[in-house]
């Protein structure tokens, strides 16, 4: 079990099957979000997760071939595309300092 | 808090993902490439003789994009996915070897041999790599490289690309006779249920849009572009959500909706149909319902609409033939409206989250956390001596808290 404090993130990466259209959409948003706390937040199809991510975020669908792609980075899968609270963990983690694990 | 349950344990075995891997890596050829499909689209739809500027001097570049263009980019992206820049070099003059070989615009043959030329040049690599004397790498490399492609694209010109043009003209003449049988709306069937399992892109980018293209080369417009993304049965769902879903959920159907419906990201409307599986069947006969129409009418579109946007779509409509897209759009979102709406019981179910069969240990963990979380809030609430009592607070759907916090 892997844990890293919000504190420490660096680099987010949304997943999604092409890197293309839900992933983006997903980064676009906690972009905004995370902008002043100088995390990079990048999208990225499932299968060439980048190996610096500090976390990953993907649909539960695909959270298997995630974790093929990044076997020991922390994976957050999600279920829904907006509003999902585990993106808002995410989120508040990083502003706030919490831990995370996964 | 436990996140233990939010972590997917290491399966390399998992056939599902393994599906989908596959159905990845041949997306993941067609889908970067996207932008030249466009390109070549818009100056179709353009400068064709049947198109809104005729012009013959522009209308040359379509025979060239088509048949020799997008084959090698694929070619190229399908090299460079298996062994990198080298593999990419190779996989497009391989490529090349097939489109001189066929007279049928070479997509299915350029996913092919564009992996295969580059699979071969990495192993040649492998063996090779200890065995080069100091000084003598670049030269081996470059010379390595150029033989295996020289050869592949031989190799192409004389077997594999008139192999593969006779299974390119099998596979079309499948189609022809699912749409001479009016029997097309049936292939919803399978398509929707593998999108909603994320197998979308696979499915629209790996199998129907190659063999789109190759119809639309030769009768300038294909339907099979519009099997897997119209736009329809995914507003029709989110439409039944916003008035007869859960509570706690018609809230975040209008953004979905304009996400889905105008954006083309169709991801956003899976979680939806993944809560509540029975809703499939709306899915499956909302989406034969638009593709039976599209044939009815005979409509088409001249290439990839992609992302699946009702702005896509347009872009892409041959001219004169707006009738029977629109329609096909409109009755397969009235029809997967209806259907779901009727499944949700119009509603009268609304408050009742139980009715779930579907939901996992992990869904359950989420509204577990969710509904803790809520308590609390109401509990420091109410220490606040917070005046309005909270209706909708026996919500226990995980979107609850979010909308909330």
């Amino acid at each position: 079990m892997t844990t890293i404090n919000g504190a420490a993130v660096r680099k987010v990466v949304i997943a999604c099957d092409a890197g293309m259209g839900s992933s983006a959409m997903l980064a676009g948003q906690l972009r905004r979000q995370l902008g002043k706390h100088s995390v990079a937040v990048e999208h990225t199809p499932v299968d060439t997760i980048p190996a610096d991510a500090d976390v990953v975020i993907c649909h539960q669908g695909l959270a298997e071939r995630a974790r093929i792609s990044a076997p020991d980075t922390i994976i957050v899968p999600i279920q829904v595309f907006i509003g999902d609270p585990a993106v808002t963990r995410v989120v508040k983690a990083v502003q706030t300092g919490g831990d995370l694990d996964g | 808090m436990t996140t233990s349950n939010y972590t997917p344990t290491v399966q390399g075995t998992g056939v599902k993902a393994t599906i989908q891997r596959i159905g990845g890596f041949l997306a993941g050829m067609v889908m970067p490439n996207i932008g030249a499909f466009i390109a070549w689209g818009l100056i179709t739809a353009l400068f064709i003789p049947t198109g809104w500027l005729p012009n013959e001097d522009f209308a040359a570049l379509v025979g060239p994009m088509i048949t020799l263009l997008l084959p090698v980019l694929i070619g190229y992206t399908g090299g460079r996915l298996v062994h990198g820049q080298r593999g990419a070099v190779v996989g497009a003059v391989a490529t090349v070897g097939i489109v001189v070989g066929a007279d049928v615009p070479m997509f299915l043959g350029a996913m092919i041999i564009g992996p295969a030329a580059a699979y071969l040049v990495k192993r040649v690599d492998g063996l090779i790599q200890d065995r080069i004397r100091p000084g003598f790498e670049m030269l081996v490399d470059n010379f390595t490289a150029g033989i295996v492609g020289a050869g592949m694209a031989l190799l192409g010109v004389w077997g594999i690309g008139p192999i593969v043009g006779r299974l390119t003209d099998i596979a079309g003449s499948g189609v022809d006779w699912l749409v001479s049988h009016h029997m097309l709306g049936l292939v919803s069937v399978i398509v929707e249920p593998a999108k909603v399992l994320f197998l979308n892109n696979a499915i629209n980018h790996g199998v129907l849009s190659p063999l789109g293209v190759t119809e639309a080369a030769e009768a300038g417009k294909s339907i099979l572009f519009m099997v897997e993304t119209n736009p329809g049965p995914g507003l029709g769902l989110l439409l039944a959500f916003f008035f007869f879903g859960p509570r706690s959920l018609r809230p975040t159907a209008p953004a979905a909706m304009i996400i889905q419906f105008f954006g083309g990201i169709h991801e956003v409307y899976f979680p939806y149909v993944l809560m509540k599986p029975r809703l499939i069947l709306a899915m499956i006969a909302g989406g034969a319902a638009g593709v039976s129409t599209f044939m009815i009418t005979g409509a088409g579109l001249v290439a990839t609409p992609s992302p699946g946007s009702v702005f896509a779509y347009f872009a892409v409509t041959p001219k004169g033939g707006w009738f029977g897209v629109v329609l096909g759009i409109v009755i397969a979102a009235a029809v997967t409206f209806a259907v779901a709406a009727l499944l949700l019981g119009f509603g009268r179910k609304a408050g009742d989250e139980a009715d779930d069969a579907a939901v996992t240990p992990e869904e359950q963990a989420d509204r577990e956390q969710a509904e803790l979380a809520a308590a609390r809030r109401r509990s420091a609430d109410n220490k606040n001596l917070a005046p309005a009592s909270r209706g909708s607070g026996d919500d226990t759907a995980p979107q609850a808290t979010a909308k909330e916090s």
